[in-house]
């Protein structure tokens, strides 16, 4: 299809638009000075559908200030392009001129035996309401008077439903405006414990099955429906591909089924924003988010419009590090509980495990980023060394010091990151923040610091629907326009792209 | 009947909506990467061209595969949250099932074979199931499969059966699910199981446990 184009209409497509009138309306066509007149007059609005410099359709719209009614004046679309949705297309234009007009309501009238128009109008939201005797002469035809209803968009408490599956974790919640309303978490984390890791498969099919039931559950502990909603926010990045897309098809469908608006968002940025709902997200601030996949230090001035990346891991994920060594100590996943037990009774100054890029050397080039892999390879070397030795050693010590070289490195460098950059605010946010040991230390850094830490609840922390909801709505709030519906999933989605659109 | 929504995504994206026997619009897009950027337009487009609000469906169906799993996955979950949005029935059908309602007409019945339909399964292998004809209500019998096989052990099954089936490379369309759905109306064997058929497990190895071992890496 080449180059079509909505333009408004001038004088100067008076002439196409007489020849068109008279093919579209024959003896109902308007005389052309009254066509002039309508394209010229302030309260209206025209627009035309160009192909090159073929006319392909015209619509107009009236709107008399002062009055909150608006009229769809005419519609036409050439006999040889009809059933390509041209009138669809101009109709959009017409209700969102409604709309930045200021109309509460729109009316039109439509012969009573144009069912093909009837049907355009009722997808767009008309309903029959009206109906003019013998309105049309001579074919002695009834008019149907319909209308639509302009709701301005709820944008002072949208209610949002966010749906999250860039991981393990299938997430729906609903939110009003900075209102949590469900937060409803499926997880498939005991189908991927044989394996001691997320496995990526195992987690895409495991979101396709929880999808309806956590959907079902997220409507019915918010007491709305889906006609509540106001619209749709979805992870698209970054996270498991695979696993990414179950949500995306999911939601897209979603938003067309209900007619809502789709926002796609930022899984890490939503590990932010999901502070809005625990009171006011003051800004700016540092956030640390600390996950199986992902271990990041962010710098957030604003939460839509200027989010930083200052660091993250060059290999796994701090999770994913807790994981690793659950395994080579014999425990159970996920690692991080389990380790927290284990260390509960150890002494985590008993070994002195590395603390990965803290040389000056690696602080001059990834002063905020991290490494685990040197660490994790450090505690197999020493447990083979001590068993080699056939050494009685401490569980609890060999767990307690990993955990406390993972815990030191991550606060001193979010430490630094707020010192760096005077800013005296720590998020912390991910499923690792868990981690009592973690959170004990980051409480103490902060406090000699003079830095006020924030975490969210946990259920808020770990990967959840409701903070995908609750960056949906402030985007909403913010009134940006919602994304296209051809966004992609994007496995490694730079964290300062808040919003695809 | 009724307006009848089909989504398949077990090769590229497929979208139709049909009504009493007759296609009112279909969306079909070749392309096997694209489902989760295309799968929302299609059926936007789909219900536009037929001028049809979500609201005047009655039922969703969802090609079930078999499929490589990525693709599939996007028009099942896209079909479950259609059909969950508009608050209609959802129903499941298999997608090979879909192929032999539109190559079984164009088989010779004198000569009494079956028909094979086979897709690609990615891998050197391929899905594939045996039809002997239609019922009395328009749906193709299954007689065997769905299975997954590399083509030479499918020829190798065949002739130990002594199977010489008609073949066909007919592509899987959403209109033709959707005409199968309506064929299975009738006839009362409709499903609501519409979990993905994948035929094969996922791609894990359980790790060695323990400690003892040099662990690295």
């Amino acid at each position: 299809m080449t180059d079509i184009k909505l333009l408004a209409a001038s004088e100067d497509h008076l002439e196409a638009i007489m020849v068109l009138e008279h093919v579209c309306f024959g003896n109902d066509s308007w005389l052309e000075e009254t066509m002039r007149f309508e394209l010229l007059a302030d309260h209206t609005r025209y627009f035309v559908l160009l192909e090159e410099d073929k006319l392909l359709g015209y619509a107009g719209l009236s709107k008399i200030p002062g009055s909150e009614q608006a009229d769809v004046q005419t519609v036409a679309v050439s006999p040889e392009f009809r059933g390509r949705g041209f009138g669809r297309k101009l109709m959009d234009r017409l209700l969102a001129e409604a709309k930045t007009l200021k109309a509460t309501d729109i009316f039109l009238e439509v012969r009573a035996d144009n069912l093909p128009a009837q049907n355009l109008y009722e997808t767009l939201g008309f309903e029959h309401i009206d109906t003019r005797k013998r309105y049309y002469q001579p074919d002695n035809v009834d008019a149907w008077i319909m209308r639509a209803r302009l709701a301005p968009s709820n944008k002072t408490e949208p209610i949002v439903l966010g749906i999250e599956s860039s991981c393990d974790e299938t997430g729906i919640g609903i939110v009003r405006g900075n209102t949590l309303l469900a937060n409803v978490i499926s997880s498939s984390m005991d189908q991927h414990a044989r394996f001691g890791g997320v496995v990526p498969e195992i987690a895409a099919r495991a979101h396709l099955e929880a999808l309806q039931p956590t959907l079902n559950q997220a409507l019915h502990d918010a007491k709305v429906s889906m006609q509540d909603i106001d619209a749709i926010a979805v992870t698209n990045g970054p996270g498991l591909a695979g696993a990414l897309m179950v949500g995306v098809g999911a939601a897209k469908a979603l938003a067309v089924a209900s007619g809502k608006p789709i926002y796609a968002v930022n899984h890490l940025v939503g590990h932010v924003g999901v502070d809005v709902l625990e009171g006011d997200l003051e800004l700016p601030t540092i956030a640390l988010l600390v996950s199986g996949g992902h271990t990041s230090l962010l710098l957030v001035r604003d939460l839509l419009d200027d989010v930083t990346l200052l660091g993250e891991t060059i290999d796994d994920a701090a999770g994913e590090a807790f994981d690793k060594v659950a395994r080579l100590l014999g425990l159970s996943y996920p690692g991080g509980p389990a380790i927290d037990k284990a260390a509960a009774s150890g002494d985590p100054k008993a070994i002195r495990f590395p603390r990965g890029l803290t040389l000056p050397k690696d602080m001059e080039k990834h002063r905020y980023d991290f490494s685990f892999s040197g660490l994790k390879t450090a505690v197999a070397r020493w447990v083979e060394v001590a068993e080699a030795k056939g050494e009685d050693f401490s569980m609890a010590d060999v767990a307690a010091s990993f955990r406390e070289a993972v815990a030191d490195v991550l606060t001193a460098k979010a430490i630094a990151a707020c010192n760096d950059h005077g800013i005296k605010r720590l998020l912390l946010g991910g499923g690792v923040v868990a981690n009592a040991r973690l959170r004990e230390l980051a409480s103490e850094r902060c406090a000699a610091n003079g830095i006020e830490m924030r975490i969210p609840a946990l259920s808020l922390c770990t990967d959840n629907g409701a903070m995908i909801a609750a960056l949906g709505a402030q985007l909403v709030m913010a009134g940006r326009a919602p994304s296209s519906l051809e966004f992609g999933v994007d496995s490694t989605l730079s964290v300062e792209m808040v919003q695809t659109v | 009947m009724s307006l009848i929504l089909a989504i398949d995504t077990s090769s590229g994206t497929s979208v139709a909506l049909i009504e009493n026997g007759q296609l009112r619009a279909e969306h079909n897009v070749p392309d096997t990467m694209k489902h989760a950027e295309l799968i929302g337009s299609a059926i936007q487009d789909v219900l536009a061209r037929a001028f049809v609000h979500p609201s005047q469906i009655d039922a969703v169906v969802a090609g079930r595969g078999p499929a490589p799993f990525t693709g599939l996955r996007v028009g099942i979950a896209a079909a479950t949250m259609f059909a969950a949005g508009c608050g209609v029935k959802l129903y499941g059908a298999v997608s090979l099932d879909a192929i032999a309602l539109a190559a079984l007409p164009t088989v010779d019945a004198s000569k009494n074979q079956p028909l094979l339909v086979t897709t690609d399964a990615r891998r050197k292998e391929v899905y594939w199931a045996l039809y002997s004809g239609l019922n009395e209500y328009g749906e193709p019998i299954r007689v065997d499969g769905p299975g997954v096989m590399k083509p030479v052990e499918l020829e190798e099954y065949l002739l130990d059966r002594n199977v010489h089936p008609v073949r066909t490379d007919l592509d899987v369309s959403a209109t033709n699910l959707a005409f199968l759905a309506e064929a299975q109306l009738r006839a009362g064997t409709v499903s609501d199981d519409v979990t993905a058929l994948y035929l094969r497990a996922a791609d894990a190895v359980e790790p060695k446990p323990r400690i003892g071992k040099a662990v690295s890496g």
